[in-house]
């Protein structure tokens, strides 16, 4: 293997809802500046798991948690760690969008200084390049101060990715970002992640084999069967995990068989 | 010839809502149902000379209710029985409760009005005797006091029941359930009970004299449950997407609480406050025995007794002259009166900043 940097990985990551085991031994490492999607059936704990790789998943009352999630060698779950520090590092879109109702669209794109109490000395400067790299400039240049609710679903989602984008992270988790919107919307959240990927680390989620052929360096598949707790059964480069796929299921489940 | 495609907007046609369309059978037998009994009422009122209510309740209703079913049968069939019976019973009890408060609101509108006047609002109660005409003295001092008692007891109640919803909507607190319980067990408290416990605390126990403070404190406990209760479910009723989402951006949990949750919930907060006033400003039991009452007025909450509304309306209605009791429903009206200034200025206040889509 070339002597890529794993700038996030997880390492025997093992996730409960109160007594219930919904992940093992989940082991992926997600090289830098490269799109890596988790693909799989509903209920196998994908969403659970890219929500352990910025503490999100400690949010839910019942939740449970063991392993590692490296961040620069850093496990974010170590001692004394700050899930606010994870979280400035690791942004996450979500699937449906969650622009701040009560703000404006620039305010939105500058909420997460404000919430994460930064200053920034040039802030039109980074509304404008923050909406470029989520390719929505030109939609709303003309309409900063209307309140977010008045974009359409799509740019609503590409707002949420600028919002993300304006913190600077290093990581960008995306949990199903594209279920809620329409073709068009789907094809530029797509080209924005394909121009984002050569500067940071993305994470997506996704049910769209399609999507994540188009956008995806590496692959991994889900599975949880019977009852029994999600893991990984196959992860790989997108093309080998899509046209020669080792395992029987992966091979299933990407030709549309089950699922 | 190229085909034209003509997309100019037409205006909205008058029918346009074919769901709401009525069949004339249907309005026929409706208008049939309500004009028959209306018309057997109005005639046993004219013919037996029956009290309108007792008609009302005894024939109107019954030939009613059968008339409903009737129609309801003829137009839908067997299911339409329970039909009529739905609707005569919802337009009935929604027209009683509708009575009901039209009812009250008028007569204390059209008792209290005669006593309204300049003198009425902005002077005190001294000197004036129970018998005094009405040209002179008001309850300018007890507009004043209830303002103050009211007003210092919400600052101290905001806070903290702004406090508990936050504890019983935003942690994993453990006790979130003995919590809820002692809200609902506070909100059952009497308000005597509450005053009374004040009075010994304070005023019997020889630590003050009767004062305005000792009020606004009496008031707390009723006035907490419902502001804890309210802003709970305004609380709750915020997405967890977008506490999600600001706790995503790397926002610590506290603000992510007052830049996104709170400004999301804010015309619900500001219900909560308007209710938990307008639960309390009319309370006279527990300032009867905590801030008493004073003609002259007071602005040191800290110091002697003070007047306010309900006390001031309590003690000219026990006098039972007829001066006295057009003071009482005057000071009844300016009650009413504040609490619609307070609820109409808390709406404007808290109009939504948020437009829907254009």
């Amino acid at each position: 293997m070339s002597s890529r940097t794993y700038q996030l990985s997880a390492e025997n990551v093992n996730v409960w809802f109160g007594e219930r085991h919904v992940l093992k031994d989940v082991n992926l490492a997600f090289p830098s500046n490269q799109v890596t999607a988790l693909i799989g059936p509903s209920g196998c704990g994908k969403s659970t798991f890219i929500r352990t790789l910025n503490r999100m998943h400690e949010l839910i009352p019942s939740a449970g948690f063991g392993g590692k999630v490296l961040l620069d060698g850093e496990d974010i779950y170590g001692d004394g760690v700050d899930p606010v520090k994870v979280r400035l590092k690791v942004g996450m879109v979500f699937q449906k969008p969650n622009p701040f109702p009560t703000m404006t669209i620039q305010e939105n794109v500058l909420s997460g200084l404000k919430l994460s109490g930064r200053k920034n000395p040039n802030n039109e400067e980074l509304v404008e390049t923050s909406l470029r790299r989520a390719s929505i400039w030109n939609e709303v240049k003309d309409r900063l101060n209307d309140p977010a609710l008045s974009l359409s679903g799509g740019q609503q989602q590409r707002l949420c990715i600028a919002r993300s984008l304006a913190m600077g992270p290093d990581v960008l988790l995306m949990d199903e970002p594209c279920s809620a919107l329409d073709p068009g919307s789907t094809r530029r959240v797509e080209e924005t992640i394909l121009e984002l990927a050569p500067q940071m680390t993305i994470v997506i989620v996704t049910h769209n084999m399609q999507q994540a052929q188009r956008v995806a360096d590496q692959t991994a598949f889900f599975l949880s069967e019977d009852g029994n707790p999600g893991h990984v059964v196959e992860f790989g480069a997108t093309e080998q995990v899509f046209e020669q796929p080792v395992d029987p299921r992966t091979n299933d489940y990407v030709n549309g068989h089950f699922g | 010839m190229e085909k034209v495609i003509d997309l100019t907007p037409v205006a909205r046609p008058k029918a346009s809502q074919p769901w709401a369309r009525k069949s004339p059978k249907f309005i026929a037998s409706a208008a049939f149902a309500s004009i028959i009994p209306a018309a057997i009422t109005l005639a046993f009122i004219a013919t037996a000379g029956l009290d309108f209510m007792a008609a009302l309740i005894a024939i109107f209703l019954p030939l009613q209710v059968i008339a409903a079913a009737l129609v309801g049968v003829s137009v839908y069939g067997r299911r339409g029985i329970l039909e009529g019976l739905l609707v005569v019973a919802t337009i009935f009890f929604s027209s009683f409760v509708f009575v009901l408060l039209g009812s009250v609101i008028w007569s204390v509108v059209s008792n209290g009005a005669a006593a309204i006047s300049p003198s009425f609002i902005f002077q005190n109660n001294y000197y004036i005797q129970p018998k005094t005409s009405l040209e002179y003295g008001g309850v300018g001092h007890a507009i004043l006091g209830s303002l103050l008692i009211v007003g210092a007891s919400t600052l101290v109640t905001v806070p903290l029941g702004l406090a508990t919803a936050v504890y019983l909507t935003e942690t994993q607190g453990k006790s979130k359930g003995i919590i809820r319980t002692l809200l609902q067990a506070m909100a059952g408290l009497p308000s005597v009970v509450s005053g009374l416990f004040i009075y010994a605390m304070f005023i019997a126990s020889g630590i003050t004299t009767y004062a305005g403070w000792t009020g606004s404190l009496a008031l707390i406990p009723l006035m907490l449950p419902t502001v804890a209760r309210v802003t709970e479910e305004s609380l709750r009723l915020v997405p967890a997407e977008l506490r999600n989402g600001a706790l995503a951006l790397g926002a610590p949990a506290w603000r992510a609480f007052v830049q996104v949750t709170l400004p999301a919930a804010k015309s619900g907060i500001v219900t909560a406050v308007l209710l938990g006033v307008a639960r309390v400003i009319g309370e006279t039991a527990p300032l009867v025995l905590t801030t008493f009452a004073a003609d002259r007025t007071n602005l040191n909450l800290f110091s002697g007794q003070m007047g306010s509304l309900p006390t001031y309306l309590f003690n000219y209605i026990a006098f039972g002259f007829d001066e006295s009791i057009k003071r009482s429903w005057g000071a009844a009206l300016v009650i009413l009166i504040i609490v619609a200034i307070l609820f109409i200025s808390a709406r404007v206040a808290s109009g939504t900043r948020t437009k829907a889509r254009k």
